[in-house]
């Protein structure tokens, strides 16, 4: 063990992790005991409700500031995402026919229908046994 | 004396700047892959394999609608999906996607008996296989067993054998008495339809602190860890990519969400036998295909009282419950489950994909 380590090791800060780690598990179950109690889940709710419309309301006071200085809100970033997921799900349908194409005629040219293209991927065979040490 | 930021300190004193913190966790995901099926937000993915033979039995896995499907493929050499290649497994997998408001009525119906079997089907064709093997994650494990009660009640296809294998369920919850703080959180009092009707899907950040609030102090604690190991750069590179995991949850679809409260949290309809998808009752016991339950010892999302009944309840004769060690996620992903729940899922599934 070198002297950094052994000085990490004694380190207050290092004491005080190491005891937060330890009895985290404790704490979290604790708490989780808490959160099972039946009174827990409404007060949760409530919380959450309040916390939404706040939320609701700093949006839109934001959304019309932004608009002022002609600055994108949250609502426009999120029609952007929209858009894009759009874009990816359509490039993600083009990438599923090529594939498709490219495995009918790997399939194709390995049947005998031409000379295989170097750049087609060959096939594995489907005929692996498991290792003894696997049976069971 | 230094009070400086101690993540910069920390990367200081392992002689990297700053400006690499986020280029440390590296780009996640990156097995070679090709998407052969896209629906929506859907994408199937099949994994390029590394072995000059494979199994017979094509793997299907089936992941998780609230978390990136790349936990199970995080790095080479930290990835569930590269082991499995590695074995000799030809692998697809599920990515659910991030749906967007567009995508608030998707329900259960959607997902188990249109989505899933439409996979399962490109499974098949792009496989030239009969049968498969479907390994499931978190709620990803609900989904597969769903589909797989209501398709072994359908009559087999004419001249054809019926397509599940096996079924490999991790870390899946059936029982909703065992999810305790998640029920007294979400019942009668909870009001899903002004969640719903304010944000059309459940937002990601709702779902991550829910998710948070079930261990709540577990930030913290996995904060003191990382450093007192941050001179130790491997230990940091996954925490780093845990972390960037973590803080990347996908909005639940809002029809989907109004179900599992209503039916599954609250009614726990499914282990009641009354949980119905498409006017059909879905029943456990009609799954007789080989069954593997791998749980996590130290699970504070799905608790083994949630997913004990799981492997009682299939009607298969061979059917296994593994419990291991470790949280939800180091089931999957930790050094655990490289040393433990690879290997024994591979003990498992590899005589039975032959």
């Amino acid at each position: 063990m070198d002297a950094q380590t052994d000085w990490n090791a004694l380190s207050p800060m290092r004491l005080w992790r190491d005891w937060i780690i330890k009895n985290e598990a404790q704490w979290s179950e604790t708490v989780s005991q808490m959160l099972k109690d039946e009174r827990a889940g409404p007060t949760l709710n409530r919380q959450l409700s309040e916390m939404q419309l706040l939320q609701r309301q700093f949006s839109e006071l934001a959304q019309a500031s932004l608009a002022a200085a002609n600055l994108p809100s949250r609502t426009d970033f999120e029609a952007l995402d929209e858009r894009m997921g759009r874009l990816e799900d359509g490039l993600a349908q083009v990438a599923a026919a090529l594939s498709q194409l490219s495995a009918a005629i790997s399939v194709w040219a390995q049947a005998g229908g031409a000379d295989t293209p170097a750049a087609l991927p060959q096939r594995p065979a489907r005929n692996r046994r498991p290792a003894a040490k696997a049976r069971g | 004396m230094n009070l400086g930021n101690p993540v910069q300190l920390a990367l200081e004193r392992m002689g990297l700047p700053a400006a690499d913190f986020a280029a440390m966790a590296g780009p996640l995901g990156v097995t070679p892959k090709d998407t052969i099926h896209a629906q929506g937000t859907l994408k199937l993915h099949h994994f390029r394999p590394q072995c000059d033979s494979v199994y017979r039995t094509p793997v299907l896995i089936v992941t998780s609608l609230v978390n990136q499907p790349y936990i199970l493929d995080l790095v080479p050499g930290q990835s569930m999906v590269e082991h499995l290649l590695r074995q000799g497994y030809d692998v697809y997998m599920i990515e659910w996607g991030r749906p967007r408001r567009e995508h608030r009525h998707l329900t259960l119906e959607d997902h188990v008996l249109d989505r899933l079997p439409a996979c399962v089907d490109q499974v098949l064709k792009h496989s030239g296989q009969r049968e498969l093997s479907i390994i499931g994650y978190c709620i990803g494990g609900l989904l597969s067993v769903l589909w797989a009660a209501l398709q072994a009640g359908d009559p087999a296809p004419a001249g054809r054998v019926r397509p599940l294998k096996n079924l490999v369920c991790m870390a899946t919850p059936v029982n909703s008495d065992g999810l305790e703080s998640l029920k007294a959180w979400m019942g009668e009092h909870f009001d899903e339809e002004a969640l719903l009707a304010e944000h059309g899907n459940v937002p990601a950040d709702w779902v991550q602190n829910a998710l948070r609030a079930l261990r709540p102090l577990g930030k913290v604690a996995g904060a003191m860890n990382l450093l007192n190991q941050a001179d130790q750069e491997e230990v940091v590179r996954s925490n780093l990519r845990m972390g960037k995991w973590e803080t990347d949850n996908i909005p639940f679809p809002g029809g989907v969400f109004r179900q599992m409260v209503r039916d599954f949290m609250r009614g726990n309809a499914l282990v009641q036998g009354r949980w119905s998808l498409g006017g059909r009752r879905v029943d456990l016991g009609a799954i007789h295909a080989p069954f593997l339950h791998l749980l996590a010892q130290d699970d504070h999302i799905t608790p083994y009282a949630s997913s004990r009944d799981l492997v009682q309840r299939v009607g298969s004769s061979d059917k296994t419950e593994l419990i291991l060690k470790g949280g939800h996620v180091g089931l999957v992903a930790g050094r655990g489950a490289q040393t433990r729940m690879w290997p024994a899922l591979d003990a498992w599934l590899a005589p039975r994909s032959v």
